[in-house]
């Protein structure tokens, strides 16, 4: 095992340090415009003691099918105007399926410091992380806290095609700033996406759309005290799905899905520290469409605390402790027996070496240590048919992950 | 006792330092931007993206690439190492929400550029000559 760990680290250095060298930010002229290339990609690789985790066979060797790849282009129209898109694609076990998706492709037209319109598939800024969740190279973590940030349903939360409104106003009394950003638009998941991977394993349901409208708004405050940050995001969504069953129609949905997020950020010196509270209110009728229809309600509150502490520009040491909760509840809960206690929650700590090989990579080795594998209707990334024989109460986790950007 | 007196030490080491490193590098803008004054804040705003504009005109940063004035400036007024910065400015790249700022390779390609670029706000080591840009006194 220790072998086969320290051959993917060092095959996982050799391959970032030689992209690094090989890749550098391109740039070229269309017209007298300049039009600039950026990408980033990252390769992991995961070890669990028991459980499978994340649609992938971790509990043996482990699994390296943890591969991610962004590509970037934009150009700045003039003082005002800006457009770009970017292309991403993944390997998430199960999920992704290397799918090339369309992440955003924006217009963004800022009139002033405190108003500037978005306008196309544009990332959803819901808490500190989600629209930056991917970059990799800019976070401490190899995983982001899963209680808050699931990798599994990346999709879930991460664009909306419509319209943001945003700007930054500073406030009055030497207050700090107030940065706004409100949005309104429809979601649309991929199919190889965490939760459309859920019915097809748990209960043959075969989904061909998953999505709707959302809209919601992020208010932070930078406040003054130097370099803290707090902040409140909510979104509203009206979901519908669409698929077979049985090889009939299925349909989903909504009847209450909304999620609120606060958040806090400190730095100073070398030190940063970050807290982050989610809950997720989803109702939703299942078969929607059939007199059988059902009433399924998930509760889902997750929450965090972690930081980091960078040594030198070489090396960040950096922990959270992550704590997810589900609740369900619906017309189902009088009928199916109730879900034990491990099968509702998962208590994850987390320790984390970050080491910046140079500007362009970084490599990254993680502990994480989890009480309790959720495994109810809604994915939480411990899934049924990865794990046929059922699911250990405890999982410990080594996570690899290197990166490059440029 | 001794451990106040290290913490001081430490304390004052690290003010003689940033104090050190105001004093190597200036910052520059193109005549036309509408303010000759600029605090820390504001500055840092603009150099990490967060913010567009000086005195109410539109500004654009330029960064150095590498070099002493570039680590000085990070130390005085950003606070983060050059990967750490970066990987700020690729955050905001990979998320649509900016683009990169052009980098170059040396003080006077930053003078040259921002001279004749309105809106151009860039730093240097205070020795470099610098005609043709004015210099933002920083607060």
């Amino acid at each position: 095992m220790r072998l086969v760990v320290r051959g993917l680290m060092a095959g996982a250095m050799l391959t970032a340090l030689t992209l690094s060298i090989c890749l550098h930010a391109q740039d070229f002229k269309v017209g007298s415009k300049t039009v600039q290339v950026h990408g980033f990609g990252t390769q992991g690789f995961i070890h669990t003691n028991d459980n499978n985790w994340l649609t992938m066979n971790t509990s043996n060797i482990g699994s390296g099918a943890f591969t991610d790849a962004g590509l970037n282009m934009g150009m700045q129209i003039n003082s005002k105007l800006r457009i770009g898109g970017q292309v991403y694609s993944r390997k998430l076990g199960a999920l992704g399926d290397w799918h090339p998706q369309l992440d955003w492709a924006l217009a963004d037209y800022k009139v002033k410091p405190w108003l500037g319109f978005r306008g196309g598939k544009v990332k959803t800024i819901l808490g500190l992380y989600t629209d930056t969740q991917d970059m990799d190279f800019a976070n401490t973590f190899a995983l982001l806290p899963q209680s808050v940030y699931p990798i599994d349903l990346r999709d879930a939360m991460i664009a909306h095609v419509g319209g943001d409104i945003y700007g930054k106003q500073k406030l009055p009394h030497k207050l700090g700033s107030i940065a706004y950003d409100a949005y309104g638009g429809r979601r649309s998941d991929s199919m190889s996406s965490g939760y459309p991977t859920e019915l097809k394993s748990a209960i043959a349901a075969y989904l061909t759309f998953y999505g709707g409208p959302v809209y919601g708004g992020d208010l932070r405050w930078n406040t003054p005290v130097k370099n803290l940050k707090l902040g409140m995001s909510r979104q509203n969504e009206q979901i519908s799905a669409a698929g077979t069953y049985q090889g009939a129609p299925y349909a989903e949905r909504s009847r209450h899905d909304w999620t609120n997020q606060y958040y806090g950020q400190y730095s100073a010196n070398r030190w940063h520290a970050e807290s982050e509270y989610r809950r997720y209110y989803r109702d939703q009728i299942a078969s929607s469409n059939t007199p059988g229809a059902f009433d399924v309600i998930q509760d889902i509150r997750g929450w965090y605390v972690g930081g980091g502490y960078t040594v030198n520009k070489w090396f960040e040491a950096g922990s959270y402790f992550s704590h997810y909760r589900d609740t369900f509840g619906g017309t189902l809960v009088h009928v199916i027996p109730p879900y034990k206690d491990a099968a509702t929650k998962n208590v994850d700590k987390v320790v984390t070496a970050k080491f910046t090989l140079n500007r362009f990579t970084t490599v990254k080795v993680e502990g994480h240590f989890m009480d309790g594998a959720p495994n109810e209707f809604y994915p939480a990334g411990f899934y049924a048919a990865e794990n046929p024989k059922g699911f250990a109460d405890n999982t410990n986790a080594l996570v690899v992950r290197a990166g490059f950007s440029f | 006792m001794k451990k106040y007196l290290f913490a001081l030490f430490i304390g004052l080491g690290s003010l003689l330092l940033a104090a050190q490193a105001h004093a190597q590098v200036i910052v520059i803008a193109n005549p036309g931007v509408k303010t000759s004054e600029v605090s820390k804040n504001d500055l840092k705003d603009v150099f990490t993206g967060s913010s567009t504009s000086l005195g109410g005109g539109s500004v654009v940063p330029i960064l150095l690439k590498a070099g002493a004035a570039h680590e000085a400036f990070l130390q005085a007024y950003i606070g983060k190492n050059d990967t750490a910065y970066r990987a700020g400015w690729r955050s905001l790249v990979f998320s649509g929400q900016a683009s990169m700022p052009k980098s170059l390779d040396s003080d006077a390609a930053v003078v040259e550029f921002v001279a004749h670029n309105a809106g151009a706000i860039g730093y240097i080591s205070k020795a470099t000559p610098h005609e043709g840009v004015k210099v933002l006194a920083v607060h």
